[in-house]
């Protein structure tokens, strides 16, 4: 194992942070506009709004440790981070809180803390060890299998939940790993071959109000009263807003309560309707630029392990960000996953600056590798 | 530099310039932008391409347009008492989006308790409740719909629109109401509603002319929907609720109102009120019809009759001051929607209380329809006033293919089975003589041809209003029969022949009547000719009392009869009261004539007779007709001893007389009539100053109370109507109050000469008067005038 570095601060990728804190501000007036404006009550502790701008300082100073901790530590963790991930896991479906038949939160007083946010970063760490460690073997079944076994096991914990979005956000971020790490562009094709003659069995293993969601994407008139109200309402409330929007605090979907689940899965239609388009295309190119800038990072990488864990940090914000602005947008099924620094929760932000934090620290400590390696001073 | 192996080599110094976009991450950068450029031109496609359609789908969602109902009009008897109101009552709703899940089961119970509504839908036709459709033919047997609905399917169904209420229970008691709207917080999603409600405040005393209201009937639901009708409202169903609905009803408001998803209001954006229905005011004067019901019920009975129409009308004008059919019924119970017990016990009556039996009940007129072939008669010459037939007991028809053979002849016998000897028209009705009509409508054997014949008959009873309906303001009247030839060959399969000429000569055989057409018939002959519509709405107002429309008496004809033959007519009732079958009615008080009848009809024998129903028709003052009355009692036996006295004392009720005031003798002559001018245009505003009494005479008086007569006249001898007249033992405590009529006559018939032999008669103001003080005597009557004081 190669000596750890002292983090270098000119590295630290400040564009990356102002991105950030930007969008997560947005993201904060946008809660605003959804809660307190609505019920007119006065912000205290409990208002989302509030809460979520205490998450995110509590975010950045944890972004900011993680940064500063040489990236490179966990990979003597994998097993306590594996085992810690699993354990959570475990926790929450034994004394997790149930809401809306699902079992997802653990309740730590101050907030409730959501598990599998924190598992999907913890699996990207443990993965992209594995993985690094096999790179030259990930054309293989043998390491290809071994690693998704890593995945799977909380996978299948996460699904029982049930949380189907993340459970697709995890099996997806684990795919886009593995061909970074060199699986072969075949094996894609056979595991999604695998994934097609499956399909029926998941089908018919998923529960009711899932298939109602898949169908009621394909067919959003079929009950529009039930789950597809709040598909047609978000595309009613974002198409409201027009070019220039409806203005903050002023979205009459929203304000009415027409749109539902508003401060959290359904925020971008608060934000396609109050901000209109310019201010929607604003948060999507904000999202783009984050995921450009991490990509850098991973590029940058020096090690194998920290270019799989940036890549998988950014596979992880992408899919989460597409699925929920493609179900704001009516383009894919309705899946309960938030928007990535802007729907209002704790553990997801917080897990999110967390990742970034490790992604900061990839950018931080590549030079020192040189520095270690080769005797050489650089810069 | 493409080689992987060299690519993390930790001795390669790899500047950011060098880290372009290799392989995988060239197509991971390629990829989010064209999967973000797929998001952004989606988001163009909703917000700029189809903008405009779901900004109107926004508005859609929060701007609706909201209905507020028009309360519907009052109705008011002709005293300006209200008869129907709305009164307000409270229902209760769930708006199941506010109800969890969690605690449905524990509000269902809770609920349950307190409205009588089951938790589960039940299947049974002893429920005490149904929301449901009410038949609008309410003569026809509908069974209702047994399925009462429970709180689990009612929630169920309302979860297609949750944030809207779904009404539970109609009409729910006060203390109830109040103990849900205290205890809110433990009936989440229930809400306590009011409505208004029809109240009918005399109840089953006017039900069958106010009728009822009710839901909109299911087959005509898109009749009134094309009217504006929403599917929850309510309308008339039945009576004068049915008929005037259109005046009723009212205009309902409108709303224009911003609603978050809950459905509630956010913001009022424009309003435009409703405008209450208008009211009716009746002709009926509801203290009247009270009494008229007491009345015809007390003579009900006492001879066991389960059914009585009572009919006092104006013949003057149509009005219809009282209708009384029972058995009746509670027309609130429909106005709060009846229960299917409480309906099917109404419905299933062999009774028929539901039946207006006045204008739907359909019953031979027995001898009151005599009025109609003896004015035809005299009308078409067939017999004038001095013709005599002789009126033997029996008379016979011999056989029409044998009329040698005496055997086969059929017999035909007078209901007084001596015989009157020989009569002129005057004594045939007086006595009510059937033989009489029989030669009079079929003529005499043997040829039978100086009758008035079958189809002159029919014509002129269809003239006096019957076989067609009287057009009276109710629905689901029914026209009665007047029978031809060819009615009988296709209905009976038989041909006509003399002996139906007789039957219907007496009002018996296929003639049907509605008592409200003997009603009519009578005022034709009260009133010289005319026929008018009846009518139960004097005028509409609107809700500031202001009259919108007066309903004017409407003639449908002047019958082609001239008036003194119709004099002769009333000259024969006349006599009847005063010496033949209508005695009973003879009013010291007020001139009567009248004619009674006993109609035959098919039913159980009364000792080896078939059994008869009671008929009574009558109108007053003789000279003057001011109020026809009409007594009807199904199965009642002799109509001048059992309808008849129910008359009278309709009569005496109608002019103010005491209920035991008497009966003049029998032999006794008419007191002259009062010596009255006609009355002439502007006799109301005659000028208004002092008056002067004066006597005008005494005469003998066959009641032993004895009378005040007199008039009120003007400078011209112009008798002053309207003028109030009072009586009082010359202490200052009226007694008797009297208003004067078109001639200025006022009457107090019947003195109380044992507390006091001195009564003070004066006018009261404008047209007041000194009292005139008037010493009376026992079997004497006063006739006194007041005149301008010179």
């Amino acid at each position: 194992m190669e000596r750890l570095s002292r983090p270098r601060f000119t590295d630290f990728d400040f564009w990356l942070l102002g991105a950030t804190i930007l969008l997560t501000l947005i993201g904060v007036a946008m809660i605003y506009s959804a809660t307190a404006c609505i019920t007119g009550e006065p912000l205290d502790l409990s208002s989302p709004s509030l809460r979520q701008a205490i998450y995110l300082v509590v975010g950045l100073v944890g972004m900011f440790v993680l940064a500063f901790i040489d990236y490179r530590v966990y990979n003597a963790l994998r097993w306590p981070i594996w085992i810690f991930t699993l354990g959570i896991l475990a926790i929450v479906s034994v004394i997790g809180q149930i809401t809306h038949g699902a079992q997802r939160w653990i309740d730590l007083r101050i907030f409730l803390f959501q598990p599998s946010e924190l598992s999907k970063l913890l699996l990207i760490l443990v993965v992209a060890k594995y993985m690094a460690d096999h790179e030259q073997e990930m054309t293989h079944w043998r390491a290809l299998a071994i690693s998704l076994v890593f995945v799977a096991l909380p996978l299948v914990l996460v699904y029982l939940q049930p949380d189907l979005g993340t459970a697709i956000v995890i099996g997806t971020t684990w795919g886009v790993m593995a061909l970074a790490a060199g699986m072969k562009w075949r094996d894609v094709l056979i595991i999604a071959a695998i994934g097609a003659v499956a399909a029926p069995l998941i089908w018919a293993n998923l529960r009711p109000y899932q298939q109602e969601r898949i169908l009621t994407f394909l067919d959003p008139a079929r009950d529009p009263l039930g789950a597809g109200y709040n598909v047609t309402q978000a595309r009613i409330a974002i198409g409201s807003g027009g070019l220039n929007g409806l203005g903050f605090c002023s979205g009459t979907q929203s304000q009415l309560r027409f749109l539902r689940i508003r401060q959290t899965d359904f925020i971008f239609s608060v934000i396609g309707e109050e901000l209109g388009f310019v201010g929607s295309l604003f948060v999507i190119a904000l999202i783009a630029f984050i995921l450009f800038r991490i990509i850098r990072a991973a590029m940058m990488a020096r090690t194998p392990f920290g270019k799989l864990i940036a890549v998988g940090v950014t596979a992880m914000i992408l899919i989460q960000s597409y699925v929920n602005l493609g179900m704001n947008l009516g383009l894919m099924p309705v899946t309960g996953i938030p928007l990535p620094f802007v729907s209002s929760g704790g553990s997801s932000l917080i897990s999110l600056l967390a990742a970034e934090g490790v992604v900061q620290s990839i950018l931080m400590h590549q030079r020192g590798l040189e520095l270690a390696g080769s005797g050489k001073n650089y810069e | 530099m493409n080689d992987p192996e060299n690519e993390y080599s930790f001795t390669q110094t790899i500047t950011e310039a060098q880290a372009r976009p290799r392989g995988n991450f060239r197509l991971l950068r390629v990829g989010i932008l064209i999967a973000f450029a797929i998001l952004a031109l989606q988001l163009a496609q909703v917000q700029i391409v189809q903008g405009q359609y779901y900004r109107d789908a926004a508005n859609q969602n929060r701007f609706r347009l909201v209905q507020t109902d028009a309360l519907r009009g009052i109705i008011y008897d002709r005293n300006g008492r209200i008869l129907v109101r709305n009164v307000p009552a409270f229902n209760v709703s769930i708006v199941p989006a506010d109800l969890p899940d969690d605690q449905q089961e524990r509000v269902f119970q809770k609920l349950s308790a307190l409205l009588n509504v089951p938790i589960d839908t039940v299947i049974e036709n002893t429920a005490s409740d149904v929301v449901g459709q009410l038949p609008s033919d309410i003569g026809r047997t509908v069974i209702p719909p047994k399925r009462k609905l429970g709180l689990r399917e009612l929630v169920a169904q309302g979860q297609r629109d949750p944030y809207s209420p779904t009404l539970i229970q109609t009409n729910v008691p006060r203390d109830v109401a109040f103990y849900i709207e205290e205890n809110h917080l433990d009936f989440p999603g229930v809400q306590v509603g009011l409505q208004p409600v029809r109240q009918y405040v005399d109840g089953a005393l006017l039900s069958h002319i106010l009728g009822y209201v009710g839901p909109i009937p299911s087959e005509s639901f898109a009749d009134y929907q094309s009217q504006g009708y929403a599917s929850t409202d309510q309308v008339g169903v039945n009576g004068l609720e049915l008929t005037y609905e259109k005046d009723l009803r009212g205009t309902k408001g409108q709303r224009y109102v911003e609603v978050d998803v809950a459905g509630r209001e956010v913001a009022n954006l424009g309003e435009k009120p409703p405008v209450p229905g208008n009211n009716l005011v009746l002709t009926i004067d509801s203290d009247f019809q009270k009494t008229v019901q007491t009345i015809l019920q007390k003579a009900m009975d006492g001879v066991h009759s389960k059914q009585g129409v009572a009919i006092v009308l104006d013949p003057r004008n149509g009005n219809i001051i009282a209708m009384v059919t029972l058995p009746s019924y509670d027309d609130n119970l429909f106005a709060t929607g009846i229960s299917y017990t409480d309906y099917t016990k109404l419905a299933q009556d062999p009774l028929h209380p539901l039946v207006d039996h006045a204008i739907t009940g359909q019953y031979p007129p027995g001898s009151t329809f005599k009025m109609i072939p003896a004015s035809a008669a005299l009308q078409e010459h067939v017999i004038d006033v001095n013709t005599r037939f002789q009126t033997p007991g029996t008379i016979w028809v011999p056989n029409e293919y044998y009329p040698d053979n005496a055997k086969l002849a059929q017999p035909f016998y007078d209901w007084y089975k001596p015989g009157f000897g020989s009569l002129n028209i005057l004594g045939a009705i007086a006595e009510s003589s059937d033989v009489f009509f029989y030669k009079l409508a079929g003529g005499e054997s043997p040829n039978f041809n100086n009758g008035l014949g079958q189809d002159r008959l029919s014509a002129y009873a269809r003239m006096f209003g019957l076989g067609q309906v009287t057009g009276i303001d109710l629905p689901g009247e029914a026209p009665g029969l007047v029978p031809d030839p060819t009615w009988k060959r296709k209905t009976i399969g038989d041909i006509w022949t003399i002996g139906d000429t007789y039957n219907m000569g007496i009002g018996q055989g296929y003639l049907l009547v509605t008592p409200l057409q003997v009603a009519d018939y009578t005022e034709i002959v009260a009133n010289g000719g005319t026929l008018y519509k009846p009518q139960l709405v004097q005028a509409v107002t609107d809700s500031q009392g202001q009259i919108v429309q007066t309903i004017a008496p409407q003639v449908i004809r002047h019958v082609a009869v001239d008036p003194q033959n119709l004099a002769i007519v009333r000259e024969g009732m006349r006599e009847g009261v005063m010496a033949g079958t209508s005695t009973v009615v003879n009013l010291a008080d007020v001139a009567v004539a009248a004619k009674t009848g006993t109609a035959e009809y098919y039913g159980p024998r009364v000792n080896g007779n078939l059994p008869t129903h009671a008929w009574f028709t009558a109108f007053a003052p003789y000279d003057n007709p001011q109020v026809v009355v009409t007594v009807f009692i199904a199965g009642g036996g002799e109509g001048s001893l059992v309808a008849g006295p129910a008359a009278a004392n309709i009569l005496r009720a109608y002019f103010h007389l005491p209920s035991n005031s008497p009966l003049a003798g029998p032999a006794q002559p008419i007191a002259p009539p009062v010596v009255v001018h006609p009355p002439a245009a502007g006799t109301n505003s005659a000028p208004a100053h002092k008056y002067t009494g004066r006597s005008l005479g005494v005469d003998n008086w066959n009641a032993e109370q004895p009378g005040i007569f007199g008039t009120v006249v003007d400078a011209t001898g112009r008798g002053v109507n309207g003028v109030r007249v009072v009586a009082d033992k010359c202490d200052g405590n009226t007694v008797f109050s009297a208003t004067t009529d078109g001639n200025g006559a006022f009457n107090f018939g019947a003195l109380y000469w044992k507390d006091s032999l001195t009564w003070c008669v004066h006018t009261i103001a404008p047209y007041d008067s000194d009292p005139f003080t008037v010493q009376v005597e026992p079997y004497k009557r006063y006739t006194i005038q007041f005149v301008p004081t010179q």
